[in-house]
């Protein structure tokens, strides 16, 4: 009896749980259908209904519109690439390494310097970029893509995600004994702490990359010259022609945009899933 | 606390060192900002293929170019393949940044100031924020035409540029620091079927009778809005068409003497909105929204009489949206679906335009010099070649009759009059009418004493408590008040 | 004397590996935002504004203009009430699917299709999806607009853009929408960080589902959950993209959040940039304030034990540490 009534109650579970995760999919993955699909449309028949599921056949008239403007969009894709590969390695490696310092070793600051991290984490952004901006043009910064790379390594909201996610699943022990093995400290860091975050840096490199490659305030302000641009810049630009713009190129731009977070983020998706690390190291 | 504040003030020192180390390495980002440049002018010859076969004596100068479209740019590499002398001389190099979040004048502000060998040359400003280069804030920093080695008075008469051009490109010393291409005077452009079953005739001269053309109120449209309910049509599509045209007919601008004015005739659009809703005389369809357009083909709520607006409207908006173009079933060589004007569907040919009740314009781009450029007269000569030049040469003309790109030969109407009388401005679209007699028209009637650099925005404040009204959510008076009390906190401007 | 050095040597590294964040924090974070403080206490106004200013004679002159707008006090308003809506419905949902997904008695089939895919509104520009929603909800006709006439829940379309409380959900649930995925992967990961030791421990003393979340993974998770509530109201409270992009805050400032005022005091047209860092200054105040509730919340109990426990743990190393180099230094 016991035994059918769980069986009946997990029934019921899976029914709904399928069905909440099958219609939060549709919800997920209708944007990218309407962005394919008018990506194959024409400007006009976009105009009239900016919805639909019907392709068209315009596909390859507005990759040639695309391809025909002043920017070549190989060059923002590959300025897109630079700034957000780096920009994520520069977060996450320097921000663990932040979270390690806060995590592992005892020192006067460390609680100050935490509570400060904290503090200008919760400064809204909009206006400090009037300074940040303001001080690029002073130093003549601009039209280089270290300006966009380099703010990375400072990321409180990782390091501050790293802290959170080392405390509970850093065991001191094992730094203990590869210092017994003659390990240094940058050392263990690389080989031993490194591997074990995977699964939180995976994390957080989905998320600034994505963050980096979608940004598009700073990079048009501070990049006015086309082969600097990046791709959301060029896409903008595409958008920006307000007198004719061509709607079915925009979203044709807009999915070529999305394609490679699409693939970062299945790659790195494998990690959390499997949710390598921790396991292996503490068996 | 106390800890903390002491990390504080241990980082300020830290930070202004940091600063000094900052400057030196800003020296070597400019170098390798240079051979970043001299890299792109060898993709901008390649572009403009003219300037390249007339290499000749080696080194080039660089006119930056600054702009939001790729319109004027392509003008620009135009006036190089035409003029291979000028091309031997002169490279262009150009900065195309977007308006789509309000990008493009904050970068235009900070290159403009801060000077240089990368400094605009020439740069184009468009109609939302032209004032504010032209005599506003940034005004300064505009060339005077006559700088340029352009006889501006002379030019600005015998082209007969549209006067509401003119003064906005005129900078508070008097001097003329910018001018556009495009006219964009407004006229109505109304479908001839509803027009016929309406008023018993499509002509022109008829409809302006009916809507009161030219009578600077909007008493006669008014009525003609009854008489097309009665035939169960609506006279506009939405609100915001009757807005562009209240909006550009107005006595004074917003800012009054640094202070916020409302325009009797902008404060009578609340009146206008509420009364197109409620009896029903607009379909209520926002502009630029899919309703919109289904309107242009015939497939709105109701059949809509007809739209205000400049030639471009027309050329890139409803002529696009007609709803006549039919995919045929065949595909080109490559693939693509061929599409063949099928006038039995959609609206081409239904369509005509006529003088409006008020004088009205909407949009186009001005172009600027820098004052600090030292090539001024380089730029002067391809300003005057689009500005001001009012030959068969000029682009004007090719812009006007259709010739400036032959893969796509939209007629398009230009700043100059005495270039639209020598051009032929009969449209199919239109039923071969010719559209240049109104919009020349339309450009005289038009007034450019009324913009402020602040528009925008309070254009948008005052649309959406007119439409809060118009809804029913407020009264008009408390929509008026919180209009004032966002002008006034938002642009810090008091009422009057 | 040796010990004390070896000690010392440690704590060095402390310094040593916060020094890249340190330094790219001074340039990049610090002084623009020290810049945008200190101009809250300036006349600083106008496109020419920050080339040349000078201190107010009343310092807090602009945080109390700020404090008596009425704008401002909507602002904070809708801030408040858009997070809230967004925030319940997301934290929920984001726990209920984790729990679903990293439970080990009921497996879901394909729920690595569902990890993946439930995150992928987060990867769309706000710009896109706002003007997605607005096509969605466009007036008179439209998707929603269609179906409502057709099923007959209406006879005409209904102005959702132009109506306040509508436009308020709409902005919340494209909040929600976006986020959600987002928050349920930081919560998987805080999981699977716990040690599955724990979880066979559960599963032997014969734990249900139910049981095993609320008293294992809720607890073990509280270092990430606070992590996401503290980020969530940081990011909620500071959210800007999609209410700017939706209807730049409109209709009748329906959906204007306290960061899209200050953008538009800054950038609407009179760069009234004093205003703006003083509001900034404001939220930040208030931003602190409700994390420091929420650290304090949180902490009370477990976090302390937590800090205590890697006290000890590091005492304890430190003291094995020691012991092993010494045995080694032997």
């Amino acid at each position: 009896m016991a035994v059918v009534k769980k069986s009946a109650g997990s029934y019921t579970f899976k029914i709904v749980a399928y069905a909440v995760c099958i219609l939060l999919t549709v919800l997920s993955i209708f944007p990218f259908i309407i962005m394919l699909v008018n990506a194959t449309r024409s400007s006009a028949q976009i105009q009239q209904h900016a919805l639909s599921l019907i392709p068209g056949h315009n596909l390859k008239m507005n990759w040639s519109y695309f391809a025909s403007q002043s920017f070549n969009p190989f060059t923002g894709f590959k300025n897109s690439i630079i700034v957000a590969c780096c920009a994520t390695l520069c977060t996450v490696y320097f921000s663990t390494m932040t979270a390690f310092a806060l995590v592992a070793y005892e020192w006067k600051l460390r609680k100050p310097f935490f509570t400060f991290i904290m503090a200008v984490l919760m400064i809204p952004a909009q206006v400090s970029s009037i300074g940040f901006y303001n001080m690029m043009y002073k130093w003549h910064w601009t039209n280089s893509l270290l300006p966009l790379i380099l703010p990375a390594i400072a990321a409180p909201t990782v390091v501050f995600f790293m802290r959170q996610y080392m405390i509970p699943s850093l065991p001191m022990e094992i730094l203990q004994s590869a210092r017994i093995d003659g390990a240094g400290e940058f050392r263990i860091f690389n080989q031993i702490v490194l591997p074990m975050m995977k699964p939180a840096m995976a994390t957080q490199a989905i998320f600034s990359f994505v963050t980096s490659w979608n940004s598009l305030f700073m990079p048009s302000i501070l990049n006015t010259k086309t082969e600097k641009f990046t791709m959301p810049q060029m896409v903008a630009l595409l958008n920006g022609d307000s007198y004719k713009t061509e709607y079915g190129t925009v979203y044709l731009g807009l999915f070529l945009t999305v394609l490679p977070i699409l693939v970062a983020y299945f790659f790195l998706s494998k990690y959390i899933i499997e949710g390598v690390a921790l396991g292996g190291v503490k068996g | 606390m106390k800890k903390v504040l002491s990390v504080i003030s241990a980082l300020a020192i830290l930070t202004s060192f940091t600063a000094c180390g900052g400057n030196t390495s800003d020296q070597k980002d400019d170098t390798s900002s240079k051979t970043t440049t001299a890299a792109k002018d060898d993709n901008s010859a390649e572009a403009t293929t003219a300037a390249k076969e007339d290499k000749g004596d080696g080194k080039k100068e660089t006119i930056n170019v600054w702009s939001f479209t790729k319109e004027v740019p392509g003008m620009v590499d135009k006036f190089l393949e035409l003029n291979p002398d000028f091309a031997a001389k002169y490279e262009i190099n150009v900065t195309n940044i977007p308006t789509t979040n309000n990008e493009y004048t904050p970068a235009l502000d900070k290159a403009l100031q801060a000077g240089g060998k990368d400094a605009p040359d020439l740069y184009c400003a468009e109609a939302a924020f032209v004032l504010k280069y032209t005599q506003g804030d940034m005004s300064n920093y505009a060339a005077p035409y006559k700088d340029l080695g352009i006889d501006v008075d002379a030019e600005i008469d015998a082209a007969k540029i549209a006067p509401y051009s003119v003064e906005i490109g005129t900078n508070p010393s008097g001097d003329v620091v910018g001018l556009g291409y495009q006219a964009t005077g407004g006229a109505f452009i109304y479908r001839r079927s509803i027009a016929k079953d309406a008023f018993g005739s499509d002509e022109p001269s008829k409809v302006e009778e009916a809507i009161g053309a030219g009578s600077g109120n909007w008493d006669k449209f008014f009525e003609a809005a009854e008489t097309l309910k009665g035939k169960g049509y609506a006279i506009i599509s939405g609100d915001g068409d009757l807005w562009h045209a209240v909006e550009n007919s107005s006595d004074k601008g917003w800012i009054v003497d640094d202070k916020l004015h409302i325009d009797p005739k902008r404060e009578a659009f609340i009146d206008l909105s509420k009364k197109l809703k409620d009896n029903g005389y607009m379909n209520s369809t926002t502009d630029w929204g899919d309703a919109w357009f289904a309107d242009m083909r015939d497939e709105g709520e109701k059949g809509v009489l007809g739209y205000f607006g400049p030639a471009w409207l027309i050329n890139y908006t409803i002529g696009q949206n007609c709803g006549s173009w039919k995919e045929t079933g065949e595909k080109d060589e490559n693939g693509e679906a061929i599409k063949e004007l099928d006038t039995s569907i959609g609206t081409w040919g239904d369509w005509a335009v006529c003088t409006p009740p008020v004088g009205f314009f909407w949009g186009g781009t001005w172009l600027l010099c820098n004052k600090d450029s030292d090539k001024k007269e380089a730029v002067g000569q391809i300003i005057d070649w689009v500005t001001l030049n009012c030959t068969k040469d000029g682009l004007q003309y090719m812009w006007a009759n259709g010739t400036y790109d032959p893969k796509n030969p939209t007629k398009d109407c230009v700043a100059s009059e005495t270039v639209l009388n020598m051009s032929d401005g009969t449209l199919d679209f239109l039923g071969g009418q010719d559209m240049n007699e109104v919009f020349i028209k339309g450009n005289a009637y038009a007034n450019g004493k009324n913009l402020t650099p602040y528009d925008e925005h309070i254009n948008k404040a005052w649309r959406d408590q007119v439409t809060q009204y118009t809804e029913g959510n407020k009264s008009r008076e408390d929509a008026i008040k919180d209009f004032k009390l966002n002008v006034e906190e938002t642009l810090d401007f008091e009422a009057e | 004397m040796k010990t004390k050095l070896k000690g010392i040597s440690y704590s060095k590294y402390g310094y040593l590996f916060s020094i890249p964040f340190v330094v790219a924090f001074l340039i990049f974070t610090l002084y623009p935002t020290i810049y945008t403080a200190i101009l809250g206490f300036t006349d600083c106004k106008g496109i020419n504004g920050p080339e040349n200013y000078h201190f107010l004679e009343h310092p807090f002159e602009n945080f109390q203009k700020v404090l008596s707008m009425e704008t401002f006090k909507t602002s904070l308003k809708n801030t408040i009430v858009i997070w809230i809506i967004n925030f319940i419905p997301q934290i929920t949902l984001a726990l209920l699917l984790t729990a679903w997904f990293t439970s080990h008695s009921n497996e879901i089939k394909g729920k690595g299709f569902f990890k993946v895919v439930f995150y992928m509104p987060n990867i769309i520009t706000a710009a896109t999806v706002a003007i997605l929603f607005n096509a969605l909800f466009a007036y008179p006709r439209g998707p929603v607009n269609d179906f409502l006439i057709s099923t007959g829940l209406r006879d005409t379309g209904y102005n959702f853009i132009a109506n306040k409380m509508p436009s308020k959900l709409i902005v919340a649930f494209i909040q929600f929408w976006t986020w959600y995925g987002n928050t349920m992967i930081v919560l998987i990961s805080g999981v699977l960080g716990i040690s599955p030791d724990i979880y066979e421990a559960a599963q032997i003393d014969g734990a249900n589902g139910v049981q095993t979340f609320f008293r294992i993974t809720i607890p073990n998770l509280k270092t990430v959950l606070l992590y996401t509530l503290v980020t969530s109201l940081v990011g909620g409270l500071n959210m800007y993209d999609i209410p700017k992009c939706f209807n730049d805050g409109g209709p009748d400032n329906a959906t204007l959040t306290a960061s899209v005022f200050i953008f538009k005091q800054a950038f609407s047209g009179k760069w009234i940039y004093n205003r703006a860092a003083a509001a900034s200054m404001i939220m930040w105040v208030i931003i602190a304030l409700c994390s420091a509730v929420l650290f304090f919340i949180m902490r009370d109990k477990e976090q302390i034990k937590l800090d205590k426990e890697i006290k000890k743990a590091k005492k304890e190393a430190m003291r094995a540490s020691k012991g092993g180099l010494d045995q080694w230094q032997l």
